[in-house]
């Protein structure tokens, strides 16, 4: 009976972390998608959230506004990166790459001037547990759960039933003739990029109080990010949310059995290996 | 309506249009004609904005247009329809339409005279474009340029590339839309298609315009043809 609960809990547990990766990495697939960039400071926008976050809560005592405003900063952040730094550059893949590691190193080192090395934690603003079927589970993991699902939900209803939503998509499939029939495509550019940004950074205030919050937190991520994104098939969103609950679900239900690090070893293993097989991703050739 | 004073087109280093001038008039239809290769296509990408002129200017209802970017060329008013057709084969015929808009708005009226005209355009609204044959490409590629309801069409090879049964189709589209007063310009291989709907005909070569004519003109002087098309009628 202690192990089935155990069980229930590591799945629970899974499906929260691998919705909120599926919130990174649908940020970091649009963005690759739209503007074939592989940004590698995504991982530090979504530690940008969480920092900007911890010193909202700081300030204000509110995690609410903090989830607010942490998320709106780093959008703007990311549409002033695509602006400044990425659109100069763009022509050049290997250039970008480069560029947006660097920026990863900036905001890192910026974190570590103003937040300093140590880690911290942020209290959850709901507190509790609820139980059902014998198994108890934290409330606010589960209303992570939940807003993660909305926010998914929103994203694919914005992406598909919004006239923006249409220009990302029809921008990605053929940027030229897009922008002949009058697409303003420099604009959804730095938009696609805002949004990507934002959203690693609601991931990131939303699994404050979760996970600590420090300096070097998005380099996991950011690495976990890339390969659900890589099995789930480049520019497929459904295939980002399959592998990042697949992934969160092996990972959290394997550390049941084995130490998390071996846990880890044995998720990746299979990840690897499902790539070797069908180098396309889950869904390949779907696209957003 | 449209005016392109002397301008001269690159692709990298190559040298593409010598010092191309003509003008498109309201609700004229004129017609670029020469064999592949010529520089009609890059003539239609430097007006729209994709393969900008490096020298000359390009004005649109008064306003000098070379130099600003596609959107903003796109939005004063004129509708494009790419040389293959340029779907968004993953996106929907609607959504394919929607596009057109560019930053417009949509125009009821205008949306349900489209489909008027292009009935199997709006049989297949829910259906990928990449799933369409080549002769429903186009009509969404038409009716999508419509769909902002331009002043001016560049219309690029309509017919190109398409089964010769569904020829007489578009040919008849196209001849219809010249008809309803857009101000048209198109590039196009097929010369009785040309001579039944232009106004005047540029002939184009090495990339230069060597004459003008009107089809009248053309058709009692066979040797034009011949000599810029390899073709007689």
């Amino acid at each position: 009976m202690a192990l089935a609960s155990d069980v229930a809990v590591a799945v629970l547990n899974g499906v929260t972390w691998g919705l909120i990766v599926a919130l990174i990495a649908l940020g970091l697939n649009l963005i690759f998608g739209l503007l074939e960039i592989v940004n590698m400071a995504h991982g530090s926008l979504y530690m940008l959230g969480a920092v900007i976050g911890w010193f909202v809560i700081d300030a204000t005592g509110s995690f609410f506004v903090a989830l607010f405003l942490a998320p709106l900063a780093v959008g703007m952040i990311g549409v002033a990166i695509e602006r400044g730094v990425l659109r100069p550059i763009e022509d050049d893949v290997s250039i970008t790459l480069i560029a947006t590691f660097g920026l990863l190193l900036i905001f890192q080192q910026l974190a570590l001037m103003s937040f300093g090395p140590g880690t911290r934690s942020v209290a959850a603003p709901i507190s509790g547990t609820v139980s059902f079927a014998g198994v108890s589970y934290s409330t606010y993991r589960l209303s992570v759960a939940v807003v993660a699902v909305a926010l998914m939900a929103g994203l694919y209803l914005f992406l598909f039933r919004t006239r923006y939503g249409t220009w990302m998509r029809g921008v990605r499939q053929n940027r030229e003739v897009a922008s002949a029939l009058g697409v303003p495509t420099s604009k959804v550019y730095a938009f696609t990029f805002g949004l990507g940004s934002l959203l690693a950074a609601l991931a990131g205030v939303l699994l404050a109080p979760i996970v600590s919050v420090h300096h070097l937190m998005g380099l996991d991520v950011l690495a976990v990010a890339f390969i659900v994104v890589i099995v789930g098939g480049l520019g497929s969103l459904r295939g980002v949310l399959v592998a990042s609950l697949t992934y969160a679900l092996v990972e959290n239900v394997g550390a049941l059995f084995v130490t998390p690090v071996r846990a880890r070893i044995l998720t990746l293993t299979l990840m690897i290996a499902f790539v070797l097989v069908r180098p396309g991703g889950i869904f390949e050739g779907d696209a957003v | 309506m449209l005016d392109v004073d002397a301008i001269d087109t690159y692709y990298g280093k190559s040298h593409i249009l010598h010092d191309v001038s003509f003008e498109a008039g309201s609700d004229e239809v004129v017609a670029l004609l020469g064999r592949n290769g010529v520089g009609k296509t890059t003539t239609m990408r430097s007006i729209i904005g994709l393969t900008p002129p490096r020298t000359g200017t390009i004005r649109f209802e008064g306003e000098v247009i070379s130099g600003k970017s596609p959107p903003e060329i796109a939005n004063r008013g004129i509708g494009y329809v790419p040389q293959d057709r340029g779907m968004f084969p993953e996106l929907t015929v609607e959504k394919n339409l929607e596009m057109g808009l560019g930053t417009a708005d949509r125009d009821d009226d205008v949306v349900r005279a489209i489909f008027d005209r292009f009935p199997r355009v709006e049989d297949r609204l829910d259906q990928k474009a990449g799933t369409l044959s080549g002769g429903e490409q186009q009509m969404v590629a038409m009716a999508r340029a419509l769909m902002r309801d331009p002043k001016l069409v560049l219309m690029d090879e309509p017919t190109e590339g398409l089964m010769p049964s569904l020829i007489p189709e578009i040919a008849g589209i196209t001849r219809d839309i010249a008809e309803s007063g857009y101000s048209i310009v198109v590039v196009e291989q097929n010369v009785e298609l040309v001579l039944d709907i232009a106004d005047r005909v540029y002939l184009m070569d090495n990339g230069r315009i060597h004459e003008q004519a009107t089809p009248a003109e053309l058709r009692e002087n066979e040797r034009t043809l011949q000599e810029y098309l390899g073709v007689g009628l």
